[in-house]
C-alpha cells in the first residue's frame, strides 16, 4: 500500500475519487438549489456567484445537477462492476478450481461474449426493456464480467498447485475453504485493479447511453443527459456542454490514475 | 501452418453457435414473449407490429422450433424485413416480381462504417506507432511524460464530448470542416477530384473521434511491449555485436514489440464496430452505428437483430484475420514450432 502512495499520479487519481465521493455523499446538503426546479425567470444564465456553473433551457440550476448527476454516475459504477465482478468472480473461481469440461464451457462462453460488440449489445438488450437507472447498471453489469472471469481463472489456475493450497487440501481443507480462505484472498490485488478501471468504462458507457436517450431519463439529471441538453445550446451557452464533459473526464481519468497506479504497484514486471 | 489454418477456421463454428443462442436468448429477454413488451414504445405501430414479431419470429411455435427458425436465418442471412422503413430488406437486396430492386440496408451501411474504420485504423497506426516508440526510448523524459499524459486523457476523454467540442471549434467557429453526412449538397455538381476532397473533408472529425480511444490504447500497447523487449538479452548482444542503434532499435526491438500488436488489433475490432453508434450518430452518418442507433429508438426489431449478428460474424472474422496474420508474421507458430 504504501508502495502505491509513493506514486503522485495514483495520489492525484485518489483525492480526485474521494472528492467527488464527497460531492456526491454530501449533493442534498450542499447543492444550492433543487436540481429539478424549473425556474423561467433564469434561463441560460451564464455561470455567475448565484449559479456556479450557470443555468439550463429551464431554468435549473447547472451546479445543483451536476452534484446530483455524480451521484448517478457513482452509483451506476459501483453496481454495474459489483455485478460484473460477482458474476466474474463466481465464475472465474469455478472454472479455474475444477477445470474440465467446466471450465470449457465457461471459458467458451466468454469467448462468444467477447465476439459480440459490447456497446451493441447493451443497446440491443436496452431496446426490449425500458430504459432506466436499474436497467442500465444491471445491462452493463452482465455484459462487463468477461475480463474479470479471465482473470480469476487464470490467478486460480496458478495458485491451485502452490504449495501452501496444496498443504492446507492436504490437511483435509474442503472445497469452499480452499476458495475462500486461500485462493480468493490471494486473487484479491487484481481483482480490486480490474474493478476499478471496470468502473471508469462504465461511466463512460452510461455518460454515452445517457447521451444518446437510452440511458437515465430526464428529469433525473446525468452527466450524460445534461450534456444532451447542453448540445442544444452550445452556440449560446458553452457552460452546458463545458461542465458535464469535464466532470467525466476527470472522474473516468481519476479511476484510471488509481487503477493504473495500483496495478503498477503490484507487478513486478512493470515497475522496474 | 494449414493443420493450424483448418482448426481456427472450424473454431469459428462453435462460437457462431453460442452467438446464435445469446441473441435468441436476447429476443425473449422482454417480460412475456416481445410482442407484449411494455418497451413497444410506440403505441401505433402496437398491435400491427405485433402480429408481424409473431409472424417473422414465429412466436406461436415452441421454443425449440424458434431457435431452429432462428438458427435457419442467421444461417442464410435472411433477417426479414424493416418494421419501420416501409419494408426494406434487413440484410441484402432483394427483386419483386417487376424487377426492381430494393438495396439492403445493412448492405448500404456497412461499407460506409467499414470504410471509417479502416481509415481510423490507419491513423492509429500511423500515430499511435511513433508515439509508443519514442515514448519508449526517452522513458520518463518529457517527451514520454506528455505522451503519457495524452494517453491517459485519451482514456478518459467521453467521444461524444470531444465530437461536440470539435463540432462547435471546426465546424460552426471557423466552417473549416463539415459537421454532418457524408457529402455537401452540392456534391452531385462537383468535379471528381473536388468530389474525392469533399468526402475525404466529411471524414476527418468521424473517423479521429472512432480512432481516439484506440490511439491511446495502441500508443501505451507499443510504449510498454518496446520497454519490455528493449531490456531482454539479444539486445544487449546486437548492441554489443556493436550495431547501430537504429538497427538495434527498428530492426530488433520493434519487430518483436510488434507482434502481440497484430492480436490486440483483433481484439480491438468489436470495440470499434461499437464505437461506431456514437461517432455515426452525432455526425449523421448513415453507417451501421446510426442504423442500429435509429433501429433501438424505433424498436425496429429486425433490423436490431440483423445488425447484433452481423456485428458478431466482423468480429469473429476480424479475429480470424488477426490470428492468421500472427501466424503469418510469427515463424515459430508459422513452422509449427509453437501450437
Amino acid at each position: 500500500m504504501k508502495k502505491a502512495f509513493s506514486n503522485p499520479l495514483t495520489i492525484l487519481g485518489f483525492v480526485i475519487i474521494a472528492s467527488i465521493l464527497l460531492l456526491a455523499l454530501t449533493a442534498p446538503f450542499i447543492a444550492p438549489y433543487d436540481p429539478n426546479a424549473i425556474d423561467v425567470k433564469v434561463i441560460l444564465l451564464a455561470p455567475s456567484y448565484n449559479h456556479w456553473m450557470g443555468t439550463d433551457g429551464l431554468g435549473r440550476d447547472v451546479f445543483s445537477r451536476m452534484l446530483y448527476g455524480a451521484r448517478i454516475s457513482l452509483m451506476v459504477g459501483f453496481v454495474a462492476v459489483g455485478i460484473a465482478t460477482a458474476i466474474g468472480i463466481v465464475l472465474g473461481a469455478i472454472a479455474g478450481f475444477y477445470r474440465g469440461w467446466v471450465d470449457t464451457v465457461i471459458m467458451r462462453t466468454v469467448d462468444v461474449m467477447l465476439s459480440i460488440p459490447t456497446f451493441f449489445l447493451i443497446l440491443a438488450v436496452i431496446a426490449f426493456l425500458t430504459p432506466s437507472i436499474w436497467n442500465i447498471m444491471i445491462v452493463i453489469g452482465l455484459t462487463s464480467w468477461m475480463g474479470v472471469t479471465r482473470l480469476v481463472r487464470a490467478e486460480f489456475l496458478s495458485l491451485r498447485n502452490r504449495e501452501f493450497v496444496l498443504a492446507a487440501q492436504a490437511l483435509g481443507a474442503k472445497d469452499a475453504r480452499l476458495i475462500f480462505t486461500h485462493l480468493l484472498p490471494n486473487s484479491l490485488t487484481p481483482i480490486i485493479v480490474s474493478s476499478i478501471l471496470g468502473i471508469a468504462s462504465a461511466v463512460l458507457v452510461e455518460s454515452g447511453l445517457s447521451f444518446l436517450g437510452l440511458g437515465v431519463q430526464a428529469p433525473q439529471a446525468s452527466w450524460g443527459n445534461i450534456l444532451t441538453d447542453g448540445k442544444e445550446y452550445i452556440q449560446f451557452a458553452w457552460w452546458l456542454s463545458l461542465f458535464p464533459g469535464l466532470a467525466i473526464l476527470i472522474t473516468v481519468l481519476g479511476y484510471n490514475l488509481l487503477g493504473d497506479g495500483l496495478r503498477d504497484a503490484y507487478n513486478p514486471r512493470t515497475s522496474r | 501452418m494449414l493443420k493450424y489454418l483448418l482448426k481456427r477456421f472450424l473454431w469459428m463454428i462453435p462460437l457462431l453457435i453460442g452467438i446464435s443462442l445469446i441473441s435468441f436468448f436476447i429476443m425473449h429477454l422482454a417480460p412475456g414473449d416481445i410482442t407484449t413488451s411494455e418497451a413497444s414504445f410506440n403505441p401505433k405501430a402496437s398491435e400491427e407490429s405485433r402480429q408481424k414479431l409473431r409472424e417473422l419470429y414465429s412466436l406461436d411455435k415452441p421454443v425449440i422450433v424458434q431457435y431452429g427458425l432462428w438458427l435457419k436465418r442467421m444461417a442464410t442471412f435472411d433477417f426479414g424485413t424493416s418494421f419501420a422503413s416501409h419494408q426494406r430488406p434487413v440484410f441484402w437486396q432483394t427483386k419483386d416480381k417487376d424487377g426492381n430492386v430494393t438495396l439492403g440496408m445493412i448492405q448500404e451501411a456497412l461499407p460506409i462504417t467499414l470504410l471509417i474504420n479502416v481509415l481510423s485504423l490507419i491513423l492509429i497506426v500511423g500515430t499511435a506507432l511513433p508515439l509508443g516508440v519514442i515514448s519508449a526510448l526517452k522513458q520518463n523524459q518529457l517527451a514520454d511524460r506528455s505522451i503519457t499524459l495524452f494517453v491517459f486523457i485519451g482514456f478518459a476523454i467521453p467521444g461524444f464530448w470531444l465530437a461536440l467540442i470539435l463540432m462547435y471549434w471546426t465546424g460552426v467557429q471557423h466552417a473549416w470542416l463539415p459537421i454532418s453526412g457524408l457529402q455537401s449538397i452540392s456534391h452531385e455538381n462537383m468535379g471528381w477530384l473536388a468530389q474525392i476532397s469533399d468526402s475525404l473533408k466529411h471524414l476527418v472529425l468521424p473517423v479521429f473521434i472512432s480512432g481516439i480511444t484506440g490511439l491511446a490504447g495502441i500508443s501505451l500497447f507499443v510504449r510498454n511491449g518496446m520497454l519490455e523487449v528493449l531490456h531482454q538479452d539479444y539486445i544487449t548482444t546486437a548492441r554489443s555485436k556493436g550495431l547501430s542503434e537504429n538497427r538495434v532499435v527498428y530492426g530488433h526491438a520493434l519487430r518483436n514489440a510488434l507482434l502481440p500488436l497484430i492480436t490486440i488489433f483483433g481484439l480491438s475490432i468489436p470495440g470499434l464496430i461499437g464505437g461506431s453508434v456514437i461517432a455515426e450518430s452525432i455526425f449523421a452518418i448513415p453507417g451501421m452505428g446510426k442504423l442500429f442507433y435509429d433501429a433501438v429508438l424505433m424498436r425496429d426489431f429486425p433490423v436490431i437483430m440483423g445488425i447484433l449478428t452481423i456485428g458478431a460474424i466482423l468480429t469473429l472474422i476480424g479475429n480470424l484475420l488477426a490470428d492468421v496474420a500472427y501466424a503469418w508474421a510469427d515463424p515459430r507458430v508459422r513452422r509449427g514450432v509453437v501450437r
